[in-house]
């Protein structure tokens, strides 16, 4: 079928003083402003009720010129290409642990980047076309268009050629996610990647210092030394700010002391190019957090991690009222995904003080649709969602940490319990011995029941998946005791 | 210069096509062998043609459009075949965009939508 779309103003009639409304003709019944995880998830779930539904979705360039293809930042420059080079990384570890189960090589083991890469790039189109299979054979509209509000129920798009077009749709779901914060210093744009840039970067990064102690940046940090690179990641305060500190430092222990270089309290001023070249040399300068010392240091590579902003300042909230928080850019939503105008809807990073997690966004798209169009009362349940952190020695956890546990019931009602633990895959290869570690933390006045889990070891996701489910069901530390462990595997203690 | 067409039979066929249309775009239709009335063994490959061969006029200029018969059903089904190895493959008809991730397979053929977006969006 043909869609026809109306380049001068929407006609449509309007309420006039309170009288009985006559049906407004919009283009569409749900216009999604982003096409990344939630804002797919949802424009899938609408078109199974038969809803007219396009997404618009649009790439802006980083600094350097990367771009990529539909799926959102999970698809393209997160998740994905992460947790295959995390991958990448581990099958080096599992090379090297060979030798000692009776593997024998003589050819010393390199890695070459742009294979990798590649492979992982070649994936992700395969993803990215997948998505437009999708949405085409849905019959769901998709424009590869920048897109923002003009007017009430109005959104222009622009393509990368420039061409504008008017739509307007009855509601709207904005899922316009984030991208990484750049420090605001003297080379940072011209010299410096985001992760944006480092899952498509046609060279090696060669020696590279990773500013940030974000999940992001260790994770990056962890696989990069991982493939046999130098790395240095440079730390203003805390790692992983909002984790159980407990285990963030246990993280940053095993990265140290397996060939990550760590410089605390310092935070880069100036970064500067010594030589072009791919990789070129780059001259950091920076400076103490807690003194007026400064340092200097060159590498090939420099990767901002320091956060990442919400994609809410430019695309015309103003014009229809949306309020979002002026110091963050985050828009705050009620319990059912709305913004401050009823019609309009915001899922995924974007909303303020919820969890920044692919799952999350679809759940919360999937759920909101339903209950927008199928009658649904479900609302997204954002308790007791488990994450997991990549990072060398992987970090699973569902629940409370224990300094959030402490605060909100206090230290007196709360018990944890906790062990250290050698995976046997790792005894004959002589890795460590007391690395790894799983503690639960137990509410006492309600029958001891687990609120917090916290496993740093290999394949932490595939653990925390089924405690995560379990401690949602409410479960208890007797029922986790008397529940017969499974041996011998990690996931038993 | 419009958009060109060739017909090929077999592997090594379609490779010295490819190697001969190189630096242009690239759509290749793969299809089961055809029987002396010109029938397909593959009875999705005798519904998806037509649909894909009603789409040939919105290829991109310069482009050529390679119409590969991949062998016999035995040849077909044996797992190790080159076109499973070498092209990955997995069922006919498979209408793709050579040297990227774009392709279609089996029922997705039938779609005239589907098979306009593979030939016209980038």
């Amino acid at each position: 079928s043909v869609q026809a779309h109306k380049e001068d103003k929407p006609q449509k009639v309007m309420e006039v003083n309170g009288l009985t409304p006559v049906p407004h003709s919009y283009d569409y019944d749900l216009i999604v402003i982003g096409g990344g995880s939630g804002g797919l998830a949802a424009a899938k779930e609408a078109a199974k009720y038969e809803k007219k539904v396009m997404v618009v979705d649009f790439v802006v360039p980083t600094p350097l010129g990367s771009s990529w293809g539909l799926g959102g930042t999970c698809v393209n420059v997160g998740c994905i290409p992460k947790k295959l080079m995390h991958q990448a990384a581990l099958l080096g570890q599992a090379l090297q642990d060979s030798r000692k189960f009776g593997w024998q090589f003589t050819e010393e083991v390199k890695h070459n980047w742009m294979t990798m890469t590649e492979s992982v790039q070649n994936y992700i189109g395969s993803l990215n076309w997948g998505y437009r299979v999708a949405l085409r054979d849905k019959k769901v509209t998709y424009e590869n268009a920048y897109g923002e509000f003009v007017g009430p129920h109005t959104i222009k798009t622009t393509n990368k050629r420039g061409v504008e077009k008017l739509y307007t749709a009855e509601r709207f779901l904005i899922a316009t996610g984030e991208r990484p914060r750049y420090p605001g210093i003297p080379g940072d744009k011209e010299y410096c990647i985001s992760s944006d840039d480092l899952f498509s970067l046609p060279y090696c990064p060669g020696k590279t210092l990773v500013v940030g102690a974000s999940y992001v940046a260790l994770e990056c940090a962890g696989f990069l030394a991982g493939l046999g690179l130098d790395v240095t990641v440079m730390v203003r305060s805390i790692l992983l700010r909002g984790f159980d500190q407990d285990m963030a430092n246990k993280i940053g222990e095993y990265m140290e002391e397996h060939g990550v270089n760590f410089i605390r309290e310092f935070v880069p001023i100036k970064v500067e190019q010594i030589e072009e070249g791919t990789p070129g040399r780059l001259k950091v300068t920076a400076k103490s957090t807690t003194g007026n010392q400064i340092i200097e240091g060159e590498y090939n590579t420099v990767l901002l991690a320091i956060g990442r902003d919400p994609c809410t300042r430019k695309i015309g909230l103003d014009k229809v009222g949306v309020n979002i928080n002026e110091k963050t850019g985050k828009i705050p939503v009620n319990d059912e995904e709305q913004t401050n105008v009823p019609y309009i809807y915001a899922v995924g990073d974007i909303l303020q003080d919820k969890l920044e997690l692919t799952p999350v966004a679809i759940q919360a798209g999937r759920l909101l649709v339903r209950r927008l169009y199928a009658g649904s009362t479900t609302k997204c349940d954002y308790v007791n969602v488990p994450t997991t952190v990549f990072t060398p020695l992987e970090y699973g956890a569902c629940g409370y940490s224990e300094e959030t546990a402490v605060e909100k019931f206090g230290e007196e009602n709360i018990e944890v319990y906790h062990s250290h633990f050698w995976p046997l895959e790792w005894t004959v290869p002589s890795r460590d011995n007391n690395k790894c570690y799983a503690k639960i933390i137990c509410n006492i006045q309600d029958n001891e029941r687990v609120i917090g889990f916290h496993v740093l070891g290999p394949n932490a996701g595939e653990v925390t998946q089924g405690f995560a489910a379990a401690v949602k069901c409410g479960m208890t530390k007797e029922q986790l005791d008397s529940t017969v462990g499974i041996h011998p595997v990690c996931a038993e203690v | 210069m419009g958009w060109e067409q060739a017909e090929v039979r077999g592997y090594p066929e379609f490779v010295r096509a490819a190697q001969r249309y190189r630096g242009r775009p690239i759509f290749a239709l793969f299809c089961g062998d055809k029987d002396a009335e010109g029938r397909s063994w593959c009875p999705d490959c005798v519904t998806a043609e037509p649909v894909v061969r009603k789409e040939l006029h919105n290829l991109p200029d310069e482009s050529v459009f390679i119409y590969c018969l991949v062998g016999d059903r035995a040849y077909w089904k044996d797992p190790n075949n080159e076109f499973r190895r070498n092209l990955k493959l997995t069922g006919v008809p498979t209408l793709l965009k050579y040297g990227t991730p774009q392709k279609l397979v089996e029922e997705e053929c039938f779609k005239a939508e589907l098979v306009r977006m593979l030939f016209t969006e980038d």
